[in-house]
């Protein structure tokens, strides 16, 4: 099955405000057969933002392109986005067939034509004992790919995914997102993912964008949000949980941020205030002094977890590591001992602090 | 009060008022019944039956055509100003049935409005088409309020999907809603059939009691007890409990769905 190439959606400055949520000055380019992530917490505005993609609601300010279309004003049945709920939304009075055809019943086919187009989205998704069940005789994986089925069987150039896998269980969770993974790759559709599961962001996404209080706080690759947080809230979203400020100190043509009284060198353009995280698995521990970018400190917490362990240190600051623990030899980690903390100055991640 | 008088009373009180209330009902059945087959061949009650039925179904009808657009409006669009009309639309349901009828017949006998209607033929006053139109005023915010519950009882994103397949609003509301609330607006009718059968204070005041012009059964019930015949009283009496317990019955059984079971739907 082939995707219809579309060109690319530009969201251009999109305010909205909709109850308690609103959106703030979006702008956002995503690329035909891009598979692109919105990821945020619950409440950041992701549903909203991806209804006001979908035609729901018209944004109060802003522009849509598609291409070299303007489709601001153009209604749902116009721009015929695919659009998959978090809780499918499967018309409960139709069986799956009569839901996966719905879209089709609508254009002048033929029941064959019908058939064929049926036959071929229902293979791509393994679906085809299930085509004379009702809704609710469904579990949730197989509603979903009935929901993924029903869009997908009309071609849409973009697909609209809303958080398709938090109502699931781990394991068919998984299975479910290398099927998101073969159907980009098969059909080539654009695809907009909303959800609040980072793991989920860094394997389906090619880029992903932080949505946060409204916002589109960062867009970037995988790599870039998950080690380049650019500012203090993405990277608490994303678990960089060592986050800090600092005066950046220009000192023998190098830069330094200081932490509980020591200096660390960091790699950095930026001058002046600045913020800067470090995720816990970036920090190293040893239990003699090293010459470079080293904080002396005491253990005061230590949580195994299975193969990596915890450790909270107090090195002037509260300081978070995750250490491997076969790899912590001669490191006494029991609370109250000395340890001695190394972070390399590439996993210093500096940015501006908010105004 | 332990649980077991607790439990007691209210069992007792229900057994008393489920006997209060068959007591009222077969005392006219059991004593109008024996009169029905008679009283079907008397001329009057044919009439009161027969313009009983026609108008009942004329005014539901009209109901329903009505009370369909105004209750999607107030179910599904978030404009200033439904607020206020949603209230508007309730005046009807709390005001009595006799004072609705004094409304509608100033406003169709008195005002420039009415006499022009009048001039062109549209008289509502003292004529079968105010029946109609008097149980039409009364019935309709109770219709629309069912209908509005079950519009918004269809989760709206369904619209949204089957809208995002490419179908139009009022195809999204025909092809999705409107299925997914057969059974409310089966149950709807039905309740509204049965209102604007016994409907008689608003009739009452705007088409008026001519025996043999705007004679609907409650009105020839007024009119045969206002003469003392109870022979004519008891039978049209029975008939309308009659035609109200199998429309119950049909109510109650208007199938429910398994997937109208599921909760969230």
């Amino acid at each position: 099955m082939e995707g219809l190439p579309a060109g690319s959606l530009r969201l251009s400055r999109i305010t909205k405000k909709m109850g308690e949520f609103q959106l703030r000055d979006i702008s956002l380019e995503v690329f035909p057969g891009e598979y692109f992530v919105i990821l945020g917490p619950t409440g950041a505005g992701k549903t909203v933002l991806l209804e006001v993609i979908a035609g729901m609601h018209a944004a109060d300010a802003g522009e849509i392109w598609l291409g070299e279309e303007n489709i601001t004003a153009w209604p749902p049945e116009k721009r015929r986005f695919g659009f998959v709920y978090q809780d499918y939304a499967l018309f409960p009075h139709l069986n799956a067939r009569e839901n996966i055809v719905f879209g089709l019943k609508n254009r002048k086919l033929s029941p064959g034509e019908i058939n064929r187009e049926l036959e071929a989205v229902v293979s791509l998704l393994g679906i085809t004992h299930l085509l004379g069940r009702l809704p609710y005789t469904l579990s949730g994986g197989e509603q979903q790919r009935v929901a993924l089925a029903r869009a997908l069987v009309m071609k849409p150039g973009v697909l609209l995914l809303d958080e398709p896998l938090s109502a699931l269980d781990p394991c068919t969770k998984e299975t479910l997102q290398q099927e998101l993974k073969r159907l980009h790759r098969l059909t080539g559709a654009m695809i907009i993912h909303v959800t609040h599961d980072f793991d989920e962001a860094l394997y389906l996404g090619d880029r992903i964008g932080v949505l946060m209080g409204g916002s589109l706080l960062q867009v970037g690759s995988p790599e870039e949000i998950f080690t380049r947080p650019r500012g203090e809230a993405v990277a608490r979203f994303v678990g960089a949980e060592n986050i800090y400020h600092s005066e950046i100190i220009l000192h023998g043509g190098r830069k330094y941020v200081s932490l509980g009284g020591a200096l660390l060198q960091v790699e950095t353009d930026l001058t002046g205030r600045a913020g800067f995280s470090v995720r816990p698995e970036h920090v190293l521990v040893s239990s003699s002094p090293q010459p470079e970018n080293c904080l002396p400190g005491k253990v005061l917490a230590v949580y195994p977890r299975g193969l990596l362990t915890r450790v909270i240190i107090d090195a002037g600051e509260r300081l978070v590591a995750l250490v491997v623990a076969r790899e912590d030899r001669g490191v006494s980690l029991v609370p109250g001992s000395t340890i001695y903390s190394i972070i390399p100055p590439a996993a210093i991640n500096v940015f501006y602090p908010p105004p | 009060m332990g649980a077991r008088l607790f439990k007691t009373l209210n069992l007792l009180v229900t057994t008393l008022v489920a006997l209060f209330i068959l007591a009222a009902v077969s005392t006219v059945l059991v004593r109008g019944l024996p009169y029905i087959p008679a009283s079907l061949k008397a001329p009057e009650l044919i009439f009161a039956v027969k313009l009983s039925l026609i108008t009942s179904i004329i005014s539901t009808t009209a109901c329903l055509l009505a009370a369909m657009p105004v209750a999607y409006a107030l179910a599904r669009y978030n404009l200033p100003g439904l607020g206020v009309a949603a209230n508007l639309l309730r005046i009807p349901l709390t005001l009595p049935p006799v004072v609705s009828g004094v409304c509608l017949l100033l406003l169709f006998g008195t005002t420039t409005f009415g006499t022009t209607l009048a001039r062109m033929g549209l008289r509502f006053v003292f004529t079968v088409p105010g029946i109609i139109l008097a149980q039409f005023f009364v019935n309709l915010p109770s219709l629309i309020t069912v209908l509005k519950a079950a519009i918004e009882s269809v989760d709206i994103r369904l619209e949204y999907v089957a809208r995002t397949l490419g179908y139009t609003p009022a195809r999204a509301f025909q092809k999705v809603t409107l299925p997914l609330i057969r059974n409310n607006i089966l149950a709807g009718l039905v309740l509204t059939w049965g209102k604007a059968l016994g409907e008689f204070g608003a009739v009452l005041m705007l088409a008026g009691a001519t025996r043999f012009k705007t004679e609907t059964l409650p009105i020839s019930l007024y009119l045969n007890m206002a003469t003392g015949d109870m022979e004519a009283l008891m039978s049209s009496a029975a008939i309308l409990i009659l035609i109200a317990v199998v429309s119950l019955a049909v109510f109650e059984r208007a199938g429910v769905k398994p997937y109208e079971r599921v909760p969230g739907l």
